[in-house]
């Protein structure tokens, strides 16, 4: 009974939404981001006429409005990139190890515990943190003043680097789940009996961690750190909520910069610019990390 | 069969969209007829349960139209993006959707609706006039407020030396009490603009702000002293400082309190809450060389799409109901201080009820409006989120370094004044 012609038909249909739903929420939407970016766009009186590359230019000229607000958003967002990404690869696989190790019944238990923490929204987190880290009779500064780490209350979040702290510790707690499980199933698939091999061989749990499981997941922590940067350089919510961008708009982000080009400053072509600008740096960020770990593999 | 083909993707391609589309598009008559207005605004607090008593008594007394109000925390971005006839506008941003050509000019109106400019207070009017044109109808106007705390303040601090004074006696009882708290972001543009009109600085230079002037660096300079050379605010204060400091309960070494706060009338609900008949509530004081209040208001206008007659018609029908006293009251219930001056004259005339609306229509004698110039909220960007933060949180500040901060951020201005539409 079998019909080629009709299977065809069948896997264009089911094929067919994804397609649609790619050109519709994916390509097209690219593709006029980048027709808008050529064009001197405002939100309020709409498209007056193609300019080319000026956005780009406007954006990349030192002193100009927006090249200023620009590299001001990059170094911000660079430096939240440069302190949240260990962290959140690190932890995560720490306690990804230690829930590998726990009794089965216990691991369903921790795992959810963990990852709970990610389905919270990130008005609700941000809202948990700013209470926690409230300069004027905060939780953490009571805390740490009760117990006399601290002589006087530390201003957590209007004050450098606190204020990156109290970012950082934010989206760790937000986060580290979503690492965490990607992790633990990768550890799920490591061969035991390499381990078994190693008991033999006499190798000690720091050996069996540096010559069996870390080679055993690279490919998987590659992926997670590729994924962990491009969510870094997103950062928005946190900073908007917990900092409005300070102090002195010393944790406005990227993505803060364009919201403002656009919304702000209504400049929707100049904000597509430094859209398409943004995804190319972290796509030139992805490929760096992406060479260096192909070119390592092709060494060893 | 490559028609089949064709007719199978035709069919995913609906299913898609028809999944993808958000509905009807917005029709100008409603379903028994009456003609459809459509409202926006950011009502999205605690204000915009009054603003719905008033659109739904209006909907309840016609038989001809019916608005359609929609509370939008965006509401500014909506109405760029939308197709609303009605818009509620900020005082400081009605010049930018003038120039913008989004708001069209009201004047028609106010005749069909039978208002005249002296239904309203000047304060109202002046913001309401661009160009000798009227672009929209002043709701009210909310000022600095200031909230204070009666178990440590007997009479409310009218000059600066008052709250020196106080600060001094608070400091004796208790080193975690201060007179007020000076924040570093957040209400700040209230700050900025209320200590300059009190010193009779006009920032307004043709189309930009011009914030790099000696005697507007001196005024500016009062908050920093606030906070580190007479101390009558704790030091450190962020995001609505001035309001959560009032708030606390001073704890020895660990929680400052102030006794006064000079704050956005629409924290009054939870003030009220707090402290119930220990609140009092009074016009600020004069910090500067002579009084003046400064704050933003909020102002009804039309867009600029709307062409139709009958909508028109419609709006002004509505414009007719919000400013009657009987109406407009319910906007000073809910803590705002209306300009229409009938209702005005009902909240003097039930102060206690109105308390908050009462205590800041005594500020519209002194109110100074913000300048009136293109993108008013891009322009002094800089100053809100660095400059003052800077000012108020650097100890050994100079004057030469705030002024160099104030040519950057007067430069930004000129440079977001120049996107201007020609």
């Amino acid at each position: 009974m079998h019909k080629g012609t009709s299977t065809k038909t069948w896997a264009i249909l089911m094929v067919s939404p994804f397609i649609l739903c790619f050109i519709l929420f994916w390509l097209a939407p690219m593709f006029l981001g980048v027709w808008v970016s050529l064009h001197n766009w405002n939100l309020s009186s709409g498209n007056n006429g193609f300019i080319g590359l000026q956005n780009y230019i406007d954006i990349l000229t030192p002193g100009s409005l927006y090249n200023e607000a620009f590299m001001l958003a990059l170094k911000n967002t660079l430096v939240f990139v440069v302190i949240s990404v260990p962290p959140l690869v690190i932890i995560a696989l720490g306690l990804a190890l230690i829930l590998d190790h726990l009794p089965a019944k216990l691991k369903p238990v921790f795992r959810t515990i963990y990852f709970v923490s990610y389905s919270i929204s990130v008005t609700a987190v941000s809202a948990i943190f700013l209470w926690l880290f409230n300069e004027n009779g905060g939780f953490i500064n009571n805390l740490l003043v009760s117990m006399g780490i601290l002589g006087k209350p530390i201003n957590w979040l209007s004050e450098q680097p606190y204020a990156w702290v109290s970012v950082l510790i934010a989206t760790v707690w937000w986060t580290i789940g979503f690492n965490m499980m990607l992790f633990i199933n990768a550890l799920d698939e490591v061969d035991p009996s390499l381990y078994e091999a190693s008991d033999l061989d006499g190798a000690n749990g720091f050996k069996k961690f540096i010559y069996i499981t870390l080679p055993q997941i690279k490919h998987v922590a590659f992926f997670i750190i590729i994924m962990t940067v491009i969510a870094s350089f997103n950062l928005y919510g946190q900073s908007r909520l917990i900092t409005a961008g300070g102090p002195e708009q010393s944790t406005t982000t990227l993505t803060m910069s364009i919201q403002n080009a656009v919304f702000g400053m209504n400049q929707l072509g100049v904000g597509s610019s430094m859209a398409i600008l943004m995804g190319i740096i972290m796509l030139l960020v992805t490929a760096a990390q992406y060479f260096m770990s192909y070119r390592k593999k092709e060494v060893n | 069969m490559k028609s089949l083909k064709w007719l199978v993707l035709l069919i995913a391609s609906v299913l898609v969209l028809g999944a993808c589309s958000g509905g009807n598009g917005a029709s100008t008559k409603s379903k028994d007829g009456k003609i459809q207005i459509s409202f926006i605004n950011g009502f999205t607090g605690g204000d915009g349960a009054y603003m719905k008593k008033i659109t739904d008594g209006f909907n309840a007394s016609q038989d001809k139209y019916e608005i359609v109000e929609s509370q939008e925390k965006e509401h500014y971005t909506k109405y760029k993006s939308g197709d609303y006839d009605l818009v509620v506008i900020h005082g400081n941003n009605l010049e930018t959707y003038r120039l913008d050509g989004m708001i069209q000019d009201v004047g028609s109106l106010y005749e069909k609706a039978g208002l005249k400019e002296s239904d309203f207070h000047k304060a109202g009017m002046d913001l309401a006039k661009l160009d000798g044109k009227l672009y929209g109808f002043p709701i009210d106007i909310h000022p600095l407020t200031m909230f204070y705390n009666k178990e440590f303040v007997n009479e409310a601090p009218k000059t600066y030396e008052d709250i020196l004074k106080l600060n001094q006696e608070l400091q004796a009882k208790n080193k975690d009490l201060y007179a007020l708290g000076v924040p570093s972001t957040g209400l700040v543009e209230f700050y900025m603009l209320m200590i300059a009109a009190q010193n009779g600085v006009d920032l307004k230079d043709g189309n930009a702000l011009n914030f790099a002037q000696p005697e507007f660096a001196d005024a500016l300079m009062t908050f920093h002293d606030m906070v580190w050379k007479d101390k009558v605010s704790p030091a450190g204060l962020g995001l609505d400082g001035e309001f959560k400091t009032f708030m606390k309960e001073a704890e020895s070494g660990k929680a400052v309190q102030s006794a006064v706060a000079l704050t956005g009338p629409w924290f009054y609900g939870a003030a009220k809450e707090k402290y119930g008949d220990n609140l009092g509530i009074a016009p600020i004081p004069q910090i500067g060389k002579q009084p003046a209040a400064y704050g933003n208001a909020h102002m009804l206008a039309v867009s600029a799409s709307v062409k139709d007659e009958q909508v028109k018609e419609g709006i002004a029908e509505f414009v007719k109901y919000m400013f009657t006293p009987e109406n407009l009251i319910n906007w000073a219930d809910g803590g705002q201080a209306p300009v229409h001056l009938k209702t005005i004259e009902k909240v003097t005339a039930e102060q206690d009820k109105y308390q908050i609306a009462y205590q800041n229509s005594l500020q519209f004698d002194s109110f100074v409006a913000p300048p009136q110039v293109y993108q008013y909220g891009e322009q002094i960007r800089y100053m809100n989120e660095k400059v003052f933060s800077k000012l108020v949180t650097t100890e050994k500040l100079t004057k030469e370094q705030l002024m160099k901060e104030l040519e950057s951020a007067t430069k930004k201005a000129q440079q977001i004044a120049e996107t201007e539409p020609k």
